[in-house]
């Protein structure tokens, strides 16, 4: 069982949003009432003078509160001249109680003057893919790869299959919104905030209020989830300004409806794609995607260089154009979410991959394996990929398909998907352990998420270096000013990045411990509650080998480092823009067989099998949890969920009773493989499995009902109505 | 979003808390499952809640050929009640289509009549079951056709301070409920179709949940419905009929052209359910 499981389950971890300090005040956030407008005033006098109120704070009070008037200009955290998504806050008050903060937050009068909003990044660019060009000032990234001769590809090919898709915004829905306490102590500005990333905290925080980052101390609280949403700042550098100004610690915590109309997710995207086919054998592919990065900044989009990778598949293909516009709208900044848009582009990537099959006459699983990459292949971008399992998860889950051909359980269609993703073990980060009389602890900036791969992967690892039992291993988490620094748990990175450096500082810790006892190597023990340290077969206790200073400090505190490097593009084949190069390569292969009905077009998932590349699972049941989590998740992309923008950036579901994440009910059964045997960069070969398995699960769902049906449904997610349309039934 | 509670042990306590009130300043609060999320959301601000929760509503009696729902009865009371799904399965199929398990244990069917909901899945079921309703106010108890205290969305005919104390529906009947979501498990029904037969003509009754401001018995379908044991080419003309009965609403959930293509399926369905053994 998890050391973290007794005191969630009885209701003792402190989350963000039960985070209290003497004297605390609540903040609320004043949010713009356009998506796009000229703030022609903020009004805040009745909000001012409400009792309870202890602080109101405009755009145009920062140069008053804060040093050099806050951080970088185009960050601005609260603006004074335009707004740029609905909702944006633009004032902030922190008053005695949440209520009356929240009172004052609706008596502010924010007059503006509405400017033409973007709503559609299709209306951007009426006539794409063709008509569409970098001059227009929408767009904020664009990018344009191009390896091989497509146009020979093209004129010479038997079969060309070009479609159309298109997918929908989806948010993290983690059970516990943003929140966090914010202060000012001793000249130091202390945050304690749930969260993925505590140092991307820190210096997100400092950068957007322009305050000396060594001054801004955060420390997680135990996170009630984050797939994505808490890897960056979002309510801190707010709840800090009322600090600042009301000279009081503040509160600040988004509602649900907060966490749907500012927080950062995924937003809609359309993908055109283009293959040609000769004997079999896919010759070229272009991808042309339009991404909303909704009011992200220029310079800022991260996910069209890297997601569009995605949309080629992990396929050998001798010709193939990338070509992405990251298109500027008025929602919220796009966001990342569970292997951030890597789910839509394998629906897009696997649901063309079975189009050609079909087309072709060839087997879903035949086409799959004669492309898939080997170790040593190159990527589109010329990376070199390295272990890879994807074609030994593909021969699994087609073995798999036989038997439930055969064993009738199911009555639906059975559909196949591929994904692949890169453990991010190019962020790097820093461990210390503490050798300690009651065992080795593990020091940390970040808390535990849920997702076990702190609590139980980091510890797994200090398990296999010393052959330690897990009662002998503890995580102890410190703030940003005495914990090592790292770069968080996102990316699928914390075992495999992090671990790395806990694994350096085990080893190196032993080896320290060796010398002093002076022989090659050491053993630990763990008996008695307490840590040996075995010698040449002789147990001798822990403190015998520390020095003085360290028998007062009571450990022998070790530090390790990973600073990783990702892979390395081929130049010459970009054009444009910037793209980025993957890390560990892994792969993941689902299942799924589903039941449609063809007078209402209504899905139901009968059963769905996953095939996870891991390279070496530390910890199977971990791996597991992670692996139904991801099939759970990709549930709701493949079929419910989609945040449904209407016009001048409404959102007309910002709740969870028209934002459909599935429950418990509507998951089928689940059946998790684990392929070991093609070693990623981590600890012991392992690779990042937080990520990887929500990616094909929408495209295996869609596939099966085209297997049902012979309809292909090109729009996420595929609810009733969408896969009526294509039953065409309306 | 202060408020006060009242716990009235008679209905009559009840009855006159609420009377006694300034308008809009009480609610009857029953299970609270939809009230609570429109305080929450600041939609209503009453200064005070009249707890239904100590009358003696909460009771199932069968009597005559009647079924006596207590307006407060838990739903899943009513659904765990051993003969409902043999006597009633299209109630009973209704009722286990209201959210979760959990919210059942809370939600009532007063309640749930009196919030009038445009996609409520009781209402279709109640209607289709001709079901009346019992009242108690300042003028005393009355009992009233169903379709007679449904005014609009979120609102009734019944008069300030009057209550719904139960519901009365025959005790057996063949009868049938359907319902499409875009998530199964627990949510907001696209579309809800309800069928019931009668043992003596007008044999048919046929409501619809879902589709307009307020759920409504589909009295042209009826019509075309003449047998108790309606052959393939009735039940075709009564589907296709139900579809003409447009226009329905589109809005966030589902546009009108699906609505009609739903009403048509579900009521073919619902129609072989009750008559095909």
């Amino acid at each position: 069982m998890r050391t973290d499981a007794p005191a969630k389950v009885r209701g003792r971890v402190e989350y963000g949003m039960d985070l209290e300090a003497p004297g605390m005040l609540w903040g609320a956030l004043v949010p713009a009432p356009v998506a796009h407008g000229r703030i022609v005033a903020i009004d805040a006098s009745v909000a001012r003078g409400m009792a309870g109120v202890r602080a109101v704070v405009t755009g145009a009070d920062l140069d008053r509160l804060l040093p050099k008037g806050g951080g970088d200009p185009e960050r601005r955290l609260l603006p004074t001249e335009e707004v740029t998504y609905r909702h944006q806050p633009v004032a902030v008050i922190a008053a005695d109680s949440r209520a009356v903060a929240r009172a004052a937050a609706a008596a502010v009068r924010v007059a503006t003057e509405a400017l033409p909003s973007v709503d559609d990044i299709e209306e951007v660019f009426p006539d794409w893919p063709g008509a569409e060009g970098p001059g227009s000032p929408q767009v904020v990234a664009h990018v344009h790869a191009l390896h091989g001769d497509l146009d020979a590809a093209f004129a010479s090919a038997e079969l060309v299959v070009s479609q159309t898709f298109r997918t929908s915004g989806v948010a993290q829905v983690a059970l516990e919104p943003h929140a966090c306490l914010a202060s000012v102590e001793d000249g130091s500005y202390r945050i304690r905030t749930s969260t993925q990333a505590p140092f991307a905290v820190r210096s997100d925080t400092a950068e957007i209020l322009g305050l000396a980052e060594s001054r801004v101390v955060v420390e997680g609280s135990w996170v009630g989830g984050g797939f994505g949403g808490k890897a960056s700042s979002l309510v801190e550098p707010y709840a800090l300004v009322l600090a600042i100004a009301s000279g009081r610690p503040v509160k600040l915590a988004l509602t649900y409806r907060e966490e749907f109309l500012l927080g950062r997710s995924t937003l809609p995207a359309v993908v055109r794609i283009d293959s040609s086919l000769l004997k079999g054998t896919i010759t070229g592919r272009r991808v042309r995607l339009l991404l909303d990065a909704g009011a992200m900044l220029p310079g800022r989009d991260f996910a069209t260089g890297y997601a569009i990778g995605f949309l080629a598949g992990p396929y050998r293909i001798e010709a193939v154009e990338l070509e992405g516009y990251a298109v500027r709208t008025h929602k919220p900044p796009f966001g990342a979410h569970r292997a951030p848009f890597a789910a839509q582009c394998a629906f897009v990537a696997e649901s063309h991959m079975d189009a050609i099959a079909r087309r072709a006459g060839i087997d879903p699983f035949d086409l799959r394996l004669a492309h898939a990459w080997r170790e040593g292949d190159t990527t589109p971008l010329g990376q070199r990929v390295g272990p890879f399992g994807l074609r030994e998860a593909l021969e699994r889950a087609h073995r798999q398909r036989e038997a439930w051909r055969a064993d009738g359980h199911g009555s639906g269609g059975i559909g196949v998907a591929c994904g692949f993703w890169s453990t991010g073990t190019g962020a790097g980060g820093e461990a210390i352990v503490e050798f300690a009389r009651d065992g080795l602890h593990i020091i940390e900036g970040e808390r535990e998420i849920g997702s076990g791969s702190v609590i139980r992967g980091l510890v797994a690892v200090v398990e296999r270096v010393t052959g330690l039992p897990p009662a002998a291993v503890r995580v102890d988490y410190r703030d940003t000013r005495s914990a090592p620094f790292d770069s968080g748990v996102f990316g699928s990175r914390t075992v495999g990045a992090l671990g790395q450096a806990v694994e350096k500082a085990v080893r190196k810790g032993m080896g320290t411990l060796a010398a002093r006892a002076k022989v090659p190597e050491v053993r630990l023990a763990f008996d008695g509650g307490e840590l040996w340290v075995v010698t040449r077969g002789h147990k001798r206790s822990l403190t015998s080998l520390l020095t003085p200073a360290e028998r007062a400090l009571g450990h022998l505190a070790i530090g390790g480092r990973h600073y990783g490097r990702s892979g390395t593009l081929e130049e010459s084949r970009v054009r444009e823009g910037e793209f980025y190069a993957y890390t560990d390569f892994t792969a993941s292969v689902v299942l799924a067989q589903a039941a449609v009905d063809r007078e209402t077009g209504a899905v139901r998932p009968e059963r769905v099998a996953e095939f996870l590349d891991v390279g070496v699972a530390l910890d199977p049941e971990m791996v597991r949890t992670q692996m139904e989590g991801g099939i759970a998740m990709g549930l709701g992309t493949a079929l419910t969920e989609e945040t449904l923008w209407t016009s001048a950036g409404r959102l007309a579901n910002p709740g969870l009773l028209d934002y459909r994440i599935p429950t418990l009910g509507d998951i089928p059964p689940i059946e998790t493989v684990i392929v070991e045997g093609f070693p990623g960069a981590g600890p012991f070969g392992a690779k990042g499995v937080g990520e990887p398995p929500i990616i094909p699960v929408p495209a295996a769902i869609a596939n099966a009902v085209l297997d049902a049906t012979g309809a292909q449904v090109t729009e996420l997610p595929l609810t009733p109505e969408r896969v009526a349309r294509a039953l065409k039934l309306l | 979003m202060a408020f006060s509670l009242a716990v009235p042990r008679s209905p009559a306590e009840a009855v006159r808390l609420l009377a006694d009130a300034p308008p809009g300043g009480a609610e009857a609060l029953a299970g609270g499952t939809d009230l609570l999320l429109d305080i929450d959301a600041g939609r209503v601000a009453p200064s005070r809640l009249i707890s239904l929760g100590r009358l003696p509503w909460r009771t199932l009696r069968r009597s005559g050929g009647d079924l006596v729902i207590g307006a407060t009865l838990p739903l899943r009371d009513l659904e765990r009640d051993p003969r409902l799904p043999r006597d009633l399965p299209g109630l009973y199929r209704a009722v286990r289509a209201v959210g979760s398990v959990a919210l059942r244990h809370r939600a009532t069917m007063g309640g749930n009549i009196a919030r009038s909901s445009p996609s409520s899945d009781l209402l279709p079921i109640l209607l289709a079951l001709e079901a009346r309703v019992r009242l108690v106010g300042p003028s005393g108890p009355r009992e009233l056709p169903l379709p007679e205290l449904l005014k609009g969305p979120r609102e009734t005919t019944r008069v300030p301070g009057e209550l719904i104390a139960a519901i009365v529906v025959p005790a057996r009947r063949p009868s049938a409920y359907l319902w499409q979501r875009v998530r199964p498990s627990n949510d907001i029904s696209q579309v809800g179709v309800a069928v019931a037969r009668r043992e003596r003509p007008p044999y048919w009754r046929v409501a619809l949940g879902g589709v307009w401001p307020v759920p409504a018995r589909l009295s042209s379908v009826e019509a075309i419905l003449d047998s108790p044991d309606p052959g393939d080419i009735a039940v075709e003309l009564a589907a296709q009929e139900a579809a003409r009965c447009a226009p329905f609403v589109t809005d966030k959930r589902a546009t009108e052209a699906y609505r009609r293509r739903l009403v048509a399926t579900l009521l073919r369905r619902a129609l072989r359910e009750v008559t095909v053994p």
